[in-house]
């Protein structure tokens, strides 16, 4: 019973008997599964779906795409707004002698077709429904329209009715038809009322790793997230170590640290907005006063100046945060260590990159891990502060994913990029994991 | 940490301090000047010498802004209830009772919480939508679980571990069972944890913006960053309302985080410092 033993509550273990500890498995197990369960159908389900989304060419203002369907489906209020009137129509030119026996072999072939639509039962069931609701002039809900037909069918009508189709344009042509317009044009309409599978693989893939709005938003991405995030570390740094010592007004300090954290990104974005303004902004007049910049438009309306300005209103932001965190970290080193070293005769830098950088390692990756992956998933400061633009210069991959599905309505291709939003995200996690070894997950188990 | 701080240092702080609340500073000063004098010359005046409260009652009156502030305390709240107490349940889960695949689950727990939000947004969009949920809270608050439960699970675990072990096996032993246990010994002493875990999934959720303003997109279920984001028309930006409705918002941030400020940095901190 004690051979696999978490060396580090030995004693914990060893007080419980056998039982015991099945028990706690299972309420343990019992207490996790609410957690687990929404977890994995919130935020593990989508992510796979996610990927599954970006295989078809899914929009959602288009009928026949609007979800994904890997099977043929045919457009029965199309098909019953065409097949009856085309018959009739082909019956009354039988009737009045034009080229009967080239329409009566058609007819027999529309009969034939449509005899194999009805073998399929859900179709013979919506066929009379969908004829009664237009008999009314009703409005045909889609998810009755669309009906599942087999591949081989599908293929069957589609060939069959392309033919009639060209047959009837030739007999038109030959002016042996008294309303042969009209007929040609009820026969093309049934040509299109097959809806093919949406699923197209990898495409939009492809599609995106060729396309140059892709990588210029990744592009983006990462300059923006590269730059915040050093820019952020280096000032969070050197905030933490000077306020890293006593003195009065500390919970003023840390209060107005936690106000740009605490305000919505939004609302922050559209603080900046207005501070940069070109006409307006007093952070833009300050800018062109001090002579960054050559006129105050400049900020937000060229492709540096607007990546700037997002980065800055970012470092604002979130440095606080990179100062407390790495404050905290600070407060943990002993300062006997510090004590000790200026008796040995190490000046301050010395003592810095001996001392503090070596025992601040973890925090500083934690921090860099959680900055860097909240900065490359940026979305709403820049949606706020500049929409990406101007010309795209700072649409980042998020925006480019939320561009494409709600403003688009190109789901298919969005989730394709969330996907990569998704695997960038990953390897930078998986990198920061890997320097930081197994402290992330184990910090504090066992501990008292 | 018992280094003097010379008044040079108390120099640097002030600096500090204004660079930080300037952007604040400034929305409130403009939140009361009048409509003129926000443009031309006079925009660049910190002082005005005709304030007016014309910015705020517009906010109030001309802008659904009440129902705005109205959804965001709705869909927050919520969303910290039901989060934090199904955290609560796995937190002490995995940080009290012995069982295999804990590393595992805390793993899954930290990996989900490092997902970008827009690689779950078109499943949830469509999945909310088929459901008839878009522009409702329970549209909001369901999506929500993906950014609150992970960090919830994260903190209250790292609170938890901190409670002494002594006292349950004390409990045990006075033949308490594990419920009571829970409820009676290790929650009281939880309370401060839970705390602060709810002061910042309050804060998560209210700031979220991606899931806000793809799913609500209605008015009458706007959240308040995105319906302040929105204020913004095509061609004209009202910047007095703006400023005004900025420093509304703020302001009970700031209240909130001058008292809370201890516990919040605590939550923030937790996790990421080894101690």
């Amino acid at each position: 019973m004690q051979t696999d033993i978490d060396p580090k509550e030995p004693i914990k273990v060893e007080k419980q008997p056998k039982k015991k500890k099945k028990n706690d498995a299972v309420v343990g197990y019992l207490l996790l599964a609410p957690a687990l369960i929404l977890i994995l159908a919130i935020s593990i389900w989508p992510v796979f779906q996610s990927f599954y989304f970006s295989l078809f060419d899914l929009r959602l203002n288009e009928p026949t795409k609007s979800e994904v369907h890997l099977d043929y489906q045919i457009d029965l209020d199309r098909y019953l707004q065409n097949y009856p009137f085309l018959v009739g129509a082909i019956n009354s030119e039988i009737d009045n002698g034009n080229s009967s026996e080239e329409l009566t072999e058609m007819k027999t072939t529309l009969e034939n077709l449509d005899a194999s639509i009805k073998e399929n039962p859900q179709a013979a069931e919506n066929y009379d429904v969908i004829n009664e609701k237009l008999d009314k002039f009703e409005n045909i809900p889609d998810d009755m329209k669309y009906v599942e037909i087999d591949e081989s069918v599908a293929d069957d009508f589609t060939s069959s009715v392309k033919a009639i189709n060209n047959d009837l344009m030739t007999i038109n042509e030959n002016g042996s038809l008294e309303k042969g317009d009209k007929i040609v044009g009820l026969s093309s309409a049934l040509t299109e009322i097959v809806v093919e599978p949406n699923f197209i693989g990898f495409e939009h893939y492809k599609d995106n790793l060729t396309d140059q709005r892709m990588w210029k938003s990744l592009w983006n991405t990462t300059v923006f997230t590269f730059i915040s995030v050093l820019a952020e570390l280096i000032l969070g740094l050197a905030i933490a170590l000077l306020i890293n010592k006593a003195f009065l007004g500390r919970g003023l300090i840390r209060a107005s640290i936690l106000i740009p954290w605490a305000i919505p990104t939004a609302v922050a974005a559209l603080m900046w907005k207005f501070l940069y303004d070109g006409q307006n902004g007093i952070v833009a007049k300050l800018f062109e006063d001090v002579g960054l910049i050559d006129r105050m438009a400049m900020l937000l309306t060229t492709d540096t100046g607007a990546m700037f300005s997002v980065i800055f209103a970012d470092v604002w932001k979130t440095t606080p945060y990179m100062a407390l965190l790495l404050l905290a970290g600070l407060q943990t080193i002993p300062s006997s260590l510090y004590e000790a070293a200026s008796i040995d005769g190490a000046n301050k830098w010395k003592q810095f990159v001996t001392i503090t950088l070596p025992l601040l390692k973890t925090s500083l990756l934690v921090a860099l891990l959680f900055r860097t992956l909240d900065a490359f998933r940026v979305f709403d400061l820049i949606y706020v502060l500049t929409g990406g633009g101007p010309a795209n210069s700072t649409e980042t991959i998020s925006m480019l994913a939320y561009t494409l599905m709600f403003t688009q309505t190109n789901f298919g291709e969005g989730s394709a990029i969330s996907v990569v939003v998704f695997i960038c995200v990953a390897i930078i996690s998986g990198i920061f994991i890997k320097l930081l070894g197994a402290e992330l997950i184990n910090d504090g188990t066992g501990k008292k | 940490m018992n280094k003097k701080a010379g008044p040079m240092f108390y120099v640097f702080l002030v600096v500090f301090v204004f660079v930080v609340m300037f952007p604040f500073l400034w929305m409130l000063a403009s939140s009361i000047k009048p409509l003129t004098e926000l443009f031309g010359e006079k925009a660049f005046n910190p002082f005005t010498n005709n304030p007016t409260l014309q910015n705020y009652v517009s906010v109030f009156v001309d802008y659904p802004f009440p129902r705005y502030l109205w959804n965001s305390t709705v869909v927050a709240t919520i969303t910290t209830v039901y989060t934090v107490l199904v955290a609560s349940f796995a937190a002490y889960s995995i940080a009290r009772l012995n069982f295999k695949g804990k590393p595992i689950i805390l793993g899954i727990v930290l990996s989900v919480s490092m997902f970008p939000q827009v690689a779950t947004i078109s499943p949830i969009y469509i999945f909310l939508k088929n459901l008839g949920l878009t522009n409702s809270y329970l549209g909001l608050i369901i999506p929500y679980t993906t950014i609150t439960l992970p960090l919830s699970i994260w903190l209250l675990v790292t609170f938890f571990r901190k409670i002494p072990f002594d006292l349950e096996e004390a409990a045990k032993i006075d033949g308490a069972s594990l419920w009571q246990t829970y409820w009676k010994v290790i929650m009281p002493l939880a309370v401060p944890g839970i705390f602060t875990t709810a002061i910042l999934v309050f804060i998560a959720a209210w700031n979220e913006f991606l899931f806000a303003l793809t799913i609500n997109t209605a008015d009458k279920f706007k959240t308040v960053p995105v319906g302040i984001a929105l204020f913004q028309g095509q061609y004209t930006i009202p910047w007095g309302e703006i400023s005004a409705a900025t420093v509304v918002v703020t302001v009970p941030l700031v209240i909130m985080v001058l008292i809370f400020q201890r516990r919040i940095v605590s939550g923030l901190t937790s996790g990421s410092v080894k101690e």
